[in-house]
Parts: structure tokens; C-alpha cells; sequence
């Protein structure tokens, strides 16, 4: 903060008090204030810590002469070095219409505080501060009255490029955003965007988890149905080639199709149970990657 | 269980001779790998062949091969629209003596050692030599000389011609649905084997050419109890006997089984055909295939494999469609195979 140390320091009324109980000034400067000016001054009360100071006492916001209001006051409560400190701020506004430099006084008021010993009364005495007069600048006689008048300021030249630029780029980038969206969820005109068999298929398996042979049997079963409906005819093992060729994206997991195949064959025409954790597993993530494959496709 | 892994043992070493046996026909018939794929599940599940395909193709190399493979006798004759049921069953002829004589003929005559009969444009003869033909098709045996010969080793093939109309006597479908499979036989599409087929004088020649082939690779008279073992070994799932049956219905009653083909009514299409012989026959020729793959159970594709070989010519469309029931009956198959869902 800026305002400088000045000023009082008083010793309280009482000599019981004499070392404990301090009250401190500070204002910005005591000088140089004009009609209107805020006046911030600062108040340390310093007292022992188990003092406690009465708010009812404080000063109140509101004119206290002719010429000068209190406008704000502010109340913070802290310990220093084991005493009790009160840290008060206060805005006083100055309306005094001075003709020359002079002083005027802020008055006084008294705080209550009660202590193991019983209430005391603390007083912040008045303190001066010097007032200034305004004093009119004297131009040139001038012959016309308008001759007075200064000219508006020129209005400040506002770059508009900068801000298009930005505007521009924003809604670049939210159409984007939106079309992306769009696609995502098959909004037109993305609604002849091929469905996403897999991805439902592969939350659909992941509600349903389990070991079980007639649970393995209807997700195998479901993964034939998607991929029927990815080939858009029923597909076999024999035409994976085919189906590979035409559906590239999932060129990569021809490895994993043989694999499903070959459980799915043994399983449903070999006569097989296939009662292990390792081929569910394998064909959760069979159906993940072909889902991967599908988004990327 | 001893037994049991006697004909597993029995299996697996005629699965070697059989693949054996394809590889033999290939060397005398090039380009056509599916075809003698095809003939050798019909030797195995002992079923009768028409073959369809333009002429010069090779129909009667293959014949040839396959019987000399099979180390038996061949037979040919050739329809022709005045062929009466004798003249395949007896040999009239002058003797020396200026006699008339009557022999048995080349089919009777080998009748014990007979595994290929080859009939060339059976739709030239009329249907009293056909109505013979399917009492030797389905019972494996004729009477001739006031007794029954027997036919234990025969599979009859035969060839329709498929180029001219005239004076031609198509098969009734009580005919047509005697024969286990239909083939067509096209020229190959592979460049060099096509190439080969031209320029290479060892094709030109089909005695020489006859002679690659190893003869007696399989034994032909061991062929009928393979054939019961291959159709009692290879097992058949639940999931799998609902999948023949779901596209059976599909076939019979297409529309309930959501297929449709563009611009034909199916609700009035399928006329006849796809009986249970069909069905019989079809599973069988799956059976078979399944072994030849090295599996002792069935699954879909050996079924899709071989269905419009074993199921085309026996299903009968609205005759409105007569002419051409072929391309359409073939599509309604796969229309039914993209319907039914698998397992």
C-alpha cells in the first residue's frame, strides 16, 4: 500500500494502558487535497490480546461536518507480536471549496474495547490535513465564443482486420467442428455414412460378458450377424477373400477372421466346447479391432 | 474303438489317394480343378454326373482320365434321336458266316469292371433309352438276355448338348433329378493354361495324353464301402442340419424366407423339384467334401460348395421362365445362401 507512514502516534488515555494500547495514523499525504478528493487514511489500534473491540463503536459512513462525508470503513483484525492489532481503513471525501491553502480538520472519534480488566475507551484523536484551492486556468481573450471550444478528439483508428481474421476462423472451425459431429452421428448429409455394425456390436458385447458356452455361442453368433450385415449378404469363411478385398480397412485383420472362423466352425458344426476364458477374451478383442478398423475406415 | 480308428486310418489314407487321384486327372485335363473336384466327390458319394459343356472342352479327356485312373473299363455310346434301348444293351452285327448276330454290347460286356459310363448328348435319344437309363441309374442294373446284370462299380456320366434344339429330347425332370450332380465344364479362363491347351502338341493328342495318367491310383471296386464309410464318419451338427433345412425352405417357399430376386414373382416360381432325394443327395456330396478338406464334420461352406451342382437341375421353375430357368434358378440359390444366416 502506498500510503506513507506518517504521523501520530498517541498513548492512550489511561496510564494502565500507557504501554499497551497504541493508536496509529497513517494517511497517503497530509497535504495538497482539492474539493472532491478522497481522503484513504489508515488506523492501527494496537492492544492486548484478549482485548475485544466493540463494532458498535466504529465510525458510522455518513457526513460528519459540513464539508466532510466518511464514505467507507473497513475493519480487518489481526495479532502482532502478541497483541491484538486492528487495522481500519477509512475514505473520507473532502467538500470543502477552499479559497487558498489551508488546513481542516478530520475529528476524532473513540472506540470501546473490553478487556479482562473491564471496558476502556480508546480515542483516535483529529488529525489536520491541508486543502488547496482550484484555481481557473486564464486563456486568451478570445472574440468569439466558440473560439473557446477545443476540437473533439479524434476518434481512435480501431484495426478491423485482426477481429475478422479471428471471426472468420472461429466459424471455420465451428462448421468443422460441426461436420464432424454430423458425421459422427449420421446427420445428413452423412446419413449414407455406412453404419457402424461393429461399434454397437461391441458395446452391445460388452454388457454381456461371460465364459459360458450358449453366452460364446449367441456373441458368436451375433459378431456372424454383423459381419453378414458389413458384407450385406450372409458371409462364410470362403468368401473372406472377397469380402477383404471390398472392405480393405479390414485388411489387416485377416489373421483374427480365420481365427473367428475357425472357433465359430468348431464350435457350432465341429461339435466342440470351447469352455475357456481365452476364446471369449479373443473375440471381445476381435470385435473391438474390427470396431477400430470401421471408425478408421 | 478299434474298429472306429480302423476306418478314421482307412479314411485318412484313402483322402491321400483320393487328392492323389485329382492330381492325376490334372495332368491329362489342365484349368479345370474344380470340375475334378466336383467328379471326385461324385465317384465318392457314388452319384450320377451330367455334364454340361460346349463342345471340345474336354468331356470325354476327363472321362477317359477318370476311369483310367480308377484302373477300370470305359464305355461310351452316343445319343442319337433313332437310338432304341437295344442298341445299348446288345451288339447286332454280320458274322463271318453272313449270320445276323447278336452280342452283348460294350456296356454289358464290362458290366462287373465298369466304373465310367459315358453318355454323349443324352438329350438326343429319346425318352425310352432315358427311361433305361434310369433303371440303370438308380438300380445299378438292366436285363438283357432274359437275366439282370449288375452294374456294382457304375457312374453313369452324361453330357447334354446344350447347342441346338432340333430333334433333341430334353430330360424329364423325373430324369433330370436321378443325376446327383450337374457339372459345367467351360473352357479354363487361366492364359496359360488356355495357352497350353492350344499350343502344346501334348494336348492334341488324347491317346499320348491318357497316358500321364497313373493307372489304378484308387481301386474302383473299393469305392462303394469308402463311400459308406465317408457318409457314416463325417458328422453333421444341430446348427448345421437347421441351416440345410432353413435353405431348403427357402428354395421350396422363397418369399417366407425373405428372398427375393429383381423383376421375378417368387411366389409362383419354384414349380417342383428340391425334394428330399435332392436334399439327400445334397448332404452327401457335402459329406464328401468335408472329407476330402480333411474334416470329419460339416460346415457351411461344404454345403454352399457343392449346392448349385447338386440342387440347380433338380429344382423346376414356372415355365414361363423355361427359357432361361438355368440363370434364374442359379440365382434364386444364391439369393437363398445370402437369406439364410449361418449358424
Amino acid at each position: 500500500m502506498r500510503i506513507a507512514c506518517v504521523a501520530l502516534m498517541l498513548a492512550a488515555a489511561l496510564p494502565a494502558f500507557a504501554q499497551e494500547t497504541t493508536v496509529r495514523i497513517h494517511s497517503a499525504r497530509p497535504f495538497g487535497y482539492f474539493v472532491g478528493d478522497l481522503i484513504h487514511a489508515r488506523i492501527d489500534v494496537s492492544a492486548p490480546a484478549d482485548a475485544v473491540l466493540s463494532r458498535a463503536s466504529l465510525p458510522n459512513p455518513g457526513p460528519l461536518t459540513g464539508s466532510l462525508d466518511l464514505r467507507d470503513v473497513k475493519l480487518r483484525e489481526t495479532s502482532d507480536n502478541g497483541a491484538r492489532l486492528w487495522r481500519l481503513d477509512l475514505t473520507y471525501q473532502n467538500f470543502y471549496v477552499a479559497l487558498d491553502a489551508r488546513d481542516i480538520e478530520i475529528p476524532g472519534f473513540q472506540l470501546s474495547i473490553s478487556t479482562a480488566t473491564g471496558a476502556q475507551t480508546v480515542a483516535v484523536p483529529a488529525w489536520r490535513i491541508g486543502v488547496s484551492p482550484l484555481r481557473e486556468v486564464a486563456p486568451q481573450k478570445q472574440e468569439q465564443a466558440s473560439d473557446y471550444l477545443r476540437p473533439d478528439g479524434s476518434a481512435p483508428f480501431v484495426d478491423e482486420a485482426t477481429p475478422l481474421n479471428l471471426a472468420f476462423g472461429a466459424g471455420v472451425a465451428a462448421l468443422l467442428a460441426l461436420a464432424l459431429v454430423a458425421r459422427d452421428r449420421a446427420w445428413p448429409p452423412f446419413q449414407q455414412r455406412k453404419a457402424r455394425v461393429f461399434s454397437a456390436l461391441a458395446h452391445e458385447i460388452s454388457t454381456r460378458r461371460g465364459a459360458d458356452d450358449a453366452n460364446l455361442a449367441a456373441t458368436i453368433q451375433s459378431v456372424h450377424r454383423a459381419l453378414d450385415q458389413a458384407n450385406g449378404a450372409i458371409l462364410l469363411s470362403a468368401d473372406l477373400p472377397e469380402f477383404l478385398r471390398r472392405r480393405a480397412e479390414f485388411k489387416p485383420l485377416r489373421v483374427d477372421f480365420e481365427q473367428f472362423f475357425e472357433t465359430s466352425n468348431r464350435l457350432f458344426f465341429g461339435g466342440e466346447s470351447s469352455r475357456d476364458d481365452d476364446a471369449a477374451e479373443q473375440l471381445v478383442q476381435f470385435v473391438s479391432r474390427l470396431a477400430r478398423q470401421e471408425r478408421a475406415g | 474303438m478299434n474298429e472306429t480308428l480302423h476306418v478314421v486310418q482307412k479314411l485318412s489314407d484313402w483322402r491321400a489317394r483320393a487328392l492323389e487321384f485329382e492330381q492325376e486327372i490334372q495332368k491329362a485335363v489342365i484349368g479345370q480343378a474344380r470340375v475334378v473336384r466336383l467328379v471326385t466327390i461324385c465317384i465318392f458319394a457314388r452319384g450320377h454326373v451330367l455334364i454340361e459343356g460346349d463342345v471340345g472342352v474336354g468331356k470325354t479327356t476327363l472321362l477317359r482320365s477318370v476311369s483310367r485312373a480308377l484302373g477300370g473299363d470305359f464305355a461310351r455310346v452316343e445319343g442319337t434321336v433313332d437310338m432304341m434301348p437295344s442298341d445299348i444293351l446288345y451288339h447286332t452285327y454280320l458274322g463271318e458266316d453272313g449270320r445276323p448276330r447278336v452280342d452283348p454290347s460294350e456296356l454289358l460286356r464290362h458290366a462287373e469292371t465298369l466304373p465310367v459310363f459315358f453318355f454323349n448328348e443324352i438329350n438326343r435319344a429319346r425318352p425310352q433309352v432315358h427311361s433305361l437309363l434310369l433303371r440303370l441309374m438308380a438300380e445299378r442294373s438292366v436285363s438283357a438276355f432274359n437275366r439282370v446284370h449288375h452294374f456294382p462299380y457304375l457312374n453313369v456320366f452324361a453330357d447334354r448338348n446344350m447347342v441346338e434344339r432340333e430333334e433333341t429330347f430334353e430330360l424329364p425332370a423325373a430324369a433330370r433329378d436321378r443325376f446327383f450332380m450337374e457339372i459345367l465344364m467351360a473352357a479354363p479362363d487361366d492364359e496359360d493354361a488356355r495357352r497350353r491347351l492350344v499350343f502344346d502338341p501334348a494336348f492334341h493328342d488324347t491317346e499320348t495324353l491318357l497316358e500321364r495318367v497313373n493307372s489304378g491310383t484308387l481301386d474302383y471296386r473299393e469305392t462303394p464301402a469308402v463311400a459308406r464309410a465317408i457318409q457314416t464318419h463325417v458328422r453333421s451338427s444341430e446348427a448345421l442340419e437347421r441351416y440345410v433345412l432353413n435353405l431348403w425352405q427357402a428354395l421350396v417357399d422363397p418369399s417366407s424366407a425373405g428372398v427375393s430376386l429383381p423383376d421375378v414373382d417368387l411366389d409362383s416360381l419354384v414349380k417342383g423339384g428340391a425334394s428330399p432325394r435332392g436334399l439327400a443327395a445334397l448332404v452327401r456330396a457335402a459329406r464328401v467334401r468335408a472329407w476330402l478338406e480333411g474334416r470329419d464334420y460339416l460346415v457351411p461352406e461344404d454345403v454352399r460348395d457343392v449346392f448349385i451342382e447338386v440342387m440347380a437341375h433338380r429344382i423346376f421353375v414356372d415355365p414361363i421362365h423355361a427359357l432361361r430357368s438355368d440363370d434364374i434358378v442359379k440365382r434364386l440359390c444364391r439369393a437363398a445362401f445370402d437369406a439364410t444366416p449361418v449358424p
